[in-house]
């Protein structure tokens, strides 16, 4: 294995072995309407669907001349859209509105409807390996889990509190299941993380990162940050947390982007990441393939994907991209990731 | 745009085409004394009146008074003795002259044109330090004018007149605005969007023509004072005409455009010029010929009719000493709200301009002249003449700075005090007695015309731990230390007296003060303590009487 | 010299003194205060309350610093594409519709109109504020007070024994400080800023109590002595501040939360503004004119809609406790409450999912005293861009926050030689939301 240092966040120049990546580039990128915040892959790796601040589920090719969306239905939720996941030919979104629906992909039919999903705004939704269960959590700082195919509701577990220790309403923002399909990451704004078993619901493991949460308590009396990104290493036993470290105006997200991986079983934080490049929240992450490194998008103002080496979190490659990223597909191979964000699209080369 | 209507406009109109105040051919010869004719014309005012003569009052106040207007604290013991041991018809005029050879008249006389120039941003080191060298130098008024006006980029202290513009820089307004106010006496703020239907333009014109002398000033990255080479003032009317603004004075006098032509290359050349000085370090300010803020303190100085320029500082200073403007309120100097004796104010406006503007040369003749001596007390029953006769002393309250050294003086042991003098010693002890004083009167408000005193400060006087471990400390070398040495309590009270109110008390307040450090079940020291805090918490103290 | 009535009065004073003096032991002199805390305890009587029912107005400005969103607050605009992510609810006055970040505000709408048609031009932060601090852009040469100090002065009594003005501004940018202006520092602000108690109003443990107030009676002796023959508005001043200095040392307790029952403080819940509140309905309670509560930090450059759920549920909660809480202490109808900060946010979205600094059409709330309940006034187009119908500015917000108070709004104060109306040239008061 390579030296570690945490610290260092220049590329380093590429060994003859390993690990592969050196370069990060934005191939293209093309106008989409509103926020973006949510993409998942369709059958073939250039179809995109996404849901957006316009409130509806929509479709676009990424490898099209010119990249034109289309809405997936004439329905939609009544606010932003913020998680989405496809199994076969279904599509399953989550919104602010606190519904899920469950969306034929091809003719826009809704198949299913769950209108008070959460209580409050749901922040993301995941879909288990097997594609048998669909897992989303919301502001009510519940955690749910749907049976993919009915809608039927599996399980609500709760372990959250419902305000921040400073009196405020708390945010439950990102959930993952390990490819193991055993076990579901939870991530809340004040940084607390649950991993459970995902069948039963028992809570696993509990880690906490603090620096996520920037809490002002003299000057603006709010907060800002909080976990926004999970992600299971391939072996499942790696744990990778991201959102954004201490900020000291909080008005703007204006604190390093932050990663912290954890062997989670034993609670030992593997490596910490903090880069001060490309500053604002690390809003999506996701180890490559054999878990050699790891890629993660966000942003402030702007926006950023950056590779780390997967075992101690170098610096490999790094790229600003148009706009704040709040999510991507990565594709199998690990060379091609969609990123989708505020008013735009990227299709980045990882190389 | 809001619409505003300036009721004190109207008699802007009347100003400028009946212009002086009074005709200069008709006033005492030159070569009065400036006590004597100040004498003379406000006598003239009290007879025509029917006003009973001024009372003098007494030696201690006219020490206390005099020693707070020309050092600005209040005298030591050894002053106090001095003062005692000269003849009574000399000891005025030699007070007067004592103390202004003294360092503290330099100290006291920045300290006041601090206050009056930079009230918004105080305690700005620079300034200060310019201060402190122009005053201690006795540089004239009308070269420190044009040091902080014309703001050129020196080494050493003068670096520090840049301030006056240097604060303002952002805001053309308030360069426009407080030049106005505070060196012409004159505030044209409310010509800028007024509608009065007979004088409209021509106000808008003086206020717009104000602002030509000061709208190519900016500042570089280096925090150089510069000037551009063109820009051009322009305005609305409220006709809704736009119109271009001359270089006019406030006087209506206009100063020619002396901006020369530029090619468009050669206008570029120096645009990109000035714009980078304005963002790189290293990167000189090309200096224009055509200066306008030189053409205006040319034309401020030059202007002998109206003597706006003149009669400012000559009012600012008799307000200061008298507590009443000879016009005021102290920005309003137009015929619409004439002087109380214009005479008056246009013969020491000459007599200064005559005498290369020293400052310290009016003070003196004010300080000297039988007003400034008059009994602060009116015990008649019938109603007080109005401020403006000058009849009876006005009560001033100390300004933060007064204030400030006046405490750190009472509060010291009266016999740590050496003798004042002209020397370095001297010199260094007020330095340092600045400094102490600097950290309280931060504590104190700088006081405006018409000045109150909030429950803050007597809150402050009441319960802050400051007044009770510093002033009230008590160890040898402070007041507290000194008291508790009396075995006798008439003695006692009588020391208290004299080193906080510079005089001794009478047989009513030594009794009540007596009987207060005879009360039982009491520490002696907490006793003197508390005693001491009554005076010091009290008008007397607070006050110039 | 003086005469004997004036003798015979100070000797008076001072055999008083001397009795106290000599007779006293400290319980004496702790009785005497227990008896100047009891005056302000008295303001909490019924019978006190009622009088001030009848007699007096007061307000409670909550300073929303940085500028809160109207979308997310007063004007929600669900669906239009700068409307964010948050529904409107329907409220309990007929067909308004408040953000669903205002639930339990939305539930007590007969007490608030809505004023949703502000324009005000100026979206800098200094700028912005003293406009709405003052009710007219700042004007060099003339230091007009805010409104705070304008409140005081015109509702405060000269021999107040609680402060006129009272400004908690721990949390925020810039900390403004307020200015009285050219009404002198009578009326300037009590100002917090760094703890929940004003500076200097406690006592020294150096000093006893007997002593404290011995000497401010003998200061006042001597004082007396002195200023008899030397009327003046200073000297008259530096009198009457070290008169109030007691009655405001007994106010101390007012900015005490813990009096107050433990249901109460619950009540108000655990937050900073929530207890600032509480302060803020215990001072106007005990009569002081004015209190101003600043809540930072809405400035929401970046996660605007994060930012208002935390903020929003402080401002719903809260106002809504202190809506009922002086309701039932049938105070609310003679208290007018404002929301207000220096503008609002812009309609757009940037890419941080903020909103920027926004002052062309935004809102403001008045509730309580004067105001009609459940009105809503003017209007924006649908995407919140401009003004549509009843454009508002900052002067004549201030005509109709001095008309509810009954303050005319055309009376002048006269800055050197020029008078100045309080309420802008050319305001005029929106009688809509007028009772």
């Amino acid at each position: 294995m390579d030296e570690i240092d945490t610290s260092a966040n220049t590329p380093v120049a590429k060994s003859a072995a390993e690990p592969a990546i050196s370069s990060v580039k934005i191939a293209r990128s093309f106008s989409l309407p509103g926020a973006v915040f949510c993409v998942a892959g369709g059958c073939l790796p250039s179809q995109l669907y996404f849901g957006s601040s316009e409130f509806g589920v929509y479709r676009v090719d990424s490898d099209a001349e010119k990249p034109e969306p289309t809405a997936v239905s004439d329905s939609k939720h009544s606010s932003y859209v913020t998680g989405l996941v496809r199994i076969g030919d279904a599509l399953i979104s989550g919104s602010y509105d606190g519904s899920l629906i469950w969306w034929d992909a091809s003719t826009g039919d809704v198949r299913h409807r769950v209108n008070s999903a959460h209580d409050k705004w749901i922040r993301q939704i995941a879909i288990s390996p097997d594609g048998s269960t669909v897992a989303s959590v919301g502001d009510d700082m519940k955690t749910r889990v749907w049976n993919a195919e009915t809608a039927d509701s599996i399980a609500a577990w709760d372990g959250y509190e419902l305000m921040t220790p400073h009196g405020y309403p708390s945010m439950l923002y990102a959930v993952a299941f390990s490819p193991d399909g055993k076990w579901l990451a939870t991530g809340n704004r004040t940084g607390k993380v649950l991993i459970r078993n995902a069948a039963t619901g028992g809570v696993e493991a509990t880690l906490e990162t603090p620096v996520m949460y920037t809490w002002d308590p003299k000057a603006r009396r709010h907060s800002i940050g909080g976990i926004r990104s999970l992600s299971f290493s391939s072996d499942s036993q790696l744990l990778a947390v991201g959102g954004m470290g201490v900020v000291v105006n909080i008005d703007h997200l204006g604190g390093a982007s932050r990663i912290e991986v954890f062997n989670w079983q034993s609670g030992e934080k593997k490596f910490e990441i903090e880069d001060t490049k490309f500053k604002g929240l690390v809003e999506q992450l996701q180890f490559g393939p054999d878990d050699k490194w790891l890629v993660a998008a966000g942003g402030d103002n702007g926006g950023f994907v950056s590779v780390y080496e997967g075992a101690a979190g170098t610096l490999l490659a790094q790229e600003k991209t148009p706009m704040h990223v709040f999510d991507f597909q990565l594709s199998a191979d690990g060379s091609t990731l969609r990123a989708v964000g505020f008013e735009q699209a990227s299709v980045v080369d990882i190389a | 745009m809001t619409r505003r209507i300036c009721a004190v406009l109207t008699s802007f109109v009347v100003l400028f085409h009946s212009a002086g105040f009074a005709s200069e051919n008709k006033l005492l010869p030159a070569d009065t004394l400036i006590q004597d004719a100040i004498d003379h014309y406000l006598q003239m005012g009290i007879a025509k009146n029917g006003i009973s003569a001024v009372t003098h009052a007494s030696d201690e106040t006219i020490l206390r008074r005099t020693t707070l207007d020309l050092a600005g604290r209040i005298p030591t013991r050894p002053e106090q003795e001095w003062y005692k041991q000269r003849l009574p018809d000399e000891r005025r005029e030699q007070l007067v002259d004592r103390l202004l050879s003294l360092p503290d008249a330099a100290y006291h006389q920045a300290n006041e044109i601090d206050s009056h120039l930079l009230s918004n941003s105080p305690y700005n080191g620079e300034f200060r330090e310019y201060l402190l060298w122009a005053t201690k130098e006795k540089r004239s008024w009308d070269q420190m004018f044009r040091d902080m006006l014309l703001a050129k980029p020196e080494e050493g202290p003068l670096q520090g007149a840049t301030q006056f513009l240097r604060t303002r820089i952002r805001e053309v307004d308030d360069l426009t605005n407080d030049t106005a106010i505070l060196f012409l006496g004159i505030n044209v703020s409310c010509a800028k969007c007024h509608d009065h239907p007979l004088v409209d333009d021509w106000k808008q014109d003086h206020f717009y023509g104000m602002q030509a002398f000061f709208s190519r000033t900016y500042q570089t990255k280096k925090n150089v004072v510069a000037e551009k080479f063109f820009d051009e003032v322009k305005f609305k009317t409220t006709e809704g005409e736009d119109k271009l603004a001359s270089f006019m004075f406030l006087t209506g006098d206009v100063v020619p455009d002396a901006t020369p032509e530029f090619s468009d290359e050669a206008r570029k050349e120096l645009e990109e010029k000035i714009r980078k000085a304005e963002r790189e370090d290293d990167s000189e300010a090309p200096v224009p010929d055509f200066s306008p803020r030189m053409q205006l303190v040319d034309i401020a100085l030059r202007d002998d009719h109206n003597a706006f320029f003149a009669k400012n500082i000559v009012n600012r200073v008799w307000a200061r000493m008298l507590g009443t403007g000879l016009v005021t309120p102290l920005d309003q100097m137009h015929s619409g709200n004439p002087p109380s004796h214009p005479e008056l104010l246009a013969w020491l406006a000459r007599d200064l301009k005559q005498n290369g503007y020293d400052l310290n040369r009016l003070i003196r003749g004010v300080a000297l002249c039988e007003a400034y001596a008059g009994d602060s007390e009116w015990t008649s029953a019938a109603e007080p003449p109005q401020d403006q006769y000058f009849a009876v002393a006005r009560t001033r309250p100390l300004t933060h700075r007064q204030l400030a050294l006046s405490l750190q003086v009472a509060s010291t042991s009266p016999v740590n005090w050496p003798a004042a003098e002209a020397s370095d010693e001297w010199t260094q002890k007020r330095e340092s007695l600045e400094n102490r004083a600097n950290g309280w009167a931060r504590d104190f408000e700088q006081p405006k015309e018409d000045f109150q005193i909030a429950v803050d400060e007597a809150l402050f006087f009441s319960n802050n731990a400051r007044v009770y471990d510093d002033v009230l400390r008590d160890s040898g070398d402070r007041l507290i230390g000194h008291l508790k040495a009396f075995e006798d309590d008439a003695q006692l009270v009588a020391a208290l007296w004299e080193a906080v109110l510079s005089r001794i008390p009478d047989e009513e307040e030594r009794n009540a003060a007596v009987a207060w450090l005879q009360r039982e079940n009491e520490d002696r020291v907490e006793k003197i303590r508390q005693l001491s805090w009554t005076l010091l918490a009290g008008p007397e103290f607070r006050f110039n009487h | 010299m003086s005469d004997p009535a004036e003798v015979e009065h100070r000797r008076q004073a001072l055999r008083d003194l001397s009795r106290r003096g000599f007779l006293t032991t400290t319980a004496a002199g702790a009785t005497a205060i227990a008896a100047d805390m009891g005056h302000i305890n008295a303001l909490q009587s019924e019978a006190v309350t009622k009088q001030l029912k009848q007699n007096d107005t007061r307000v409670i400005l909550l300073w929303l610093a940085g500028g809160a969103s109207q979308f997310e607050t007063w004007d929600p605009k669900p669906g239009a594409k700068t409307g964010g992510p948050f529904r409107a609810i329907p409220t309990n006055a007929n067909g308004v519709h408040i953000s669903e970040l205002l639930p339990q505000l939305a539930k007590r709408m007969q007490h608030t109109a809505v004023i949703r048609s502000l324009n005000t031009r100026i979206a800098d932060h200094g700028g912005g504020a003293s406009l709405m601090e003052t009710g007219r852009v700042r004007d060099p040469g003339l230091d007009f007070p805010d409104l705070g100090a304008v409140v005081a002065r015109e509702l405060g009594r000269l021999d107040s024994q609680v402060p006129d003005y009272v400004s908690l501004y721990t949390s925020t940018e810039g900390r403004r400080k307020g200015t009285s202006g050219v009404l002198g520092s009578r009326y300037a602000p009590m100002f917090l800023s760094d703890n929940m108690i004003p500076l200097n109003l406690a006592q020294l443990d150096a000093v006893s109590s007997v002593d404290h107030e011995d000497r401010a009676a003998l200061r006042d002796v001597f004082a007396r002595k002195f200023s008899k023959n030397r009327s003046s508005a200073a000297v008259d001043s530096h009198m009457s501040a070290y008169q109030r200095v007691r009655g405001l040392m007994a106010s101390e307790q007012l900015f005490n939360v813990e009096n107050e029952p433990a249901e109460v403080r619950a009540r108000y819940g655990p937050t900073q503004f929530g207890e600032q509140c509480l302060i803020a309905r215990r001072l106007v309670e005990a009569g002081v004119p004015f209190v101003k509560v600043a809540r930072a930090w809405w400035d929401s450059h970046g996660q605007n809609f994060e930012t208002h759920q935390e903020l929003c549920a402080d401002l719903d909660h809260t106002m809504s406790v202190l809506l009922d809480d002086l309701s039932e202490r049938g105070l609310l109808e003679n208290t007018l409450i404002i929301t207000l900060g220096e503008f609002g946010r812009t309609p757009r979205i940037n890419a941080s999912l903020g909103r920027d600094h926004f002052a062309n059409a935004w809102s403001c709330s008045l509730s309580g005293h004067g105001i009609r309940g459940g009105s809503v006034y003017g209007k924006t187009d649908p995407e919140g861009n401009t003004v549509v119908d009843g454009e508002a500015s900052a002067a004549d917000l201030f005509a109709t926050v001095l008309q509810a108070l009954g303050i005319d709004h055309e009376h002048e104060y006269m800055v050197g030689a020029r008078p100045i109306p309080m309420a802008d040239f050319g305001s005029s008061p929106i009688n809509d939301v007028l009772a």
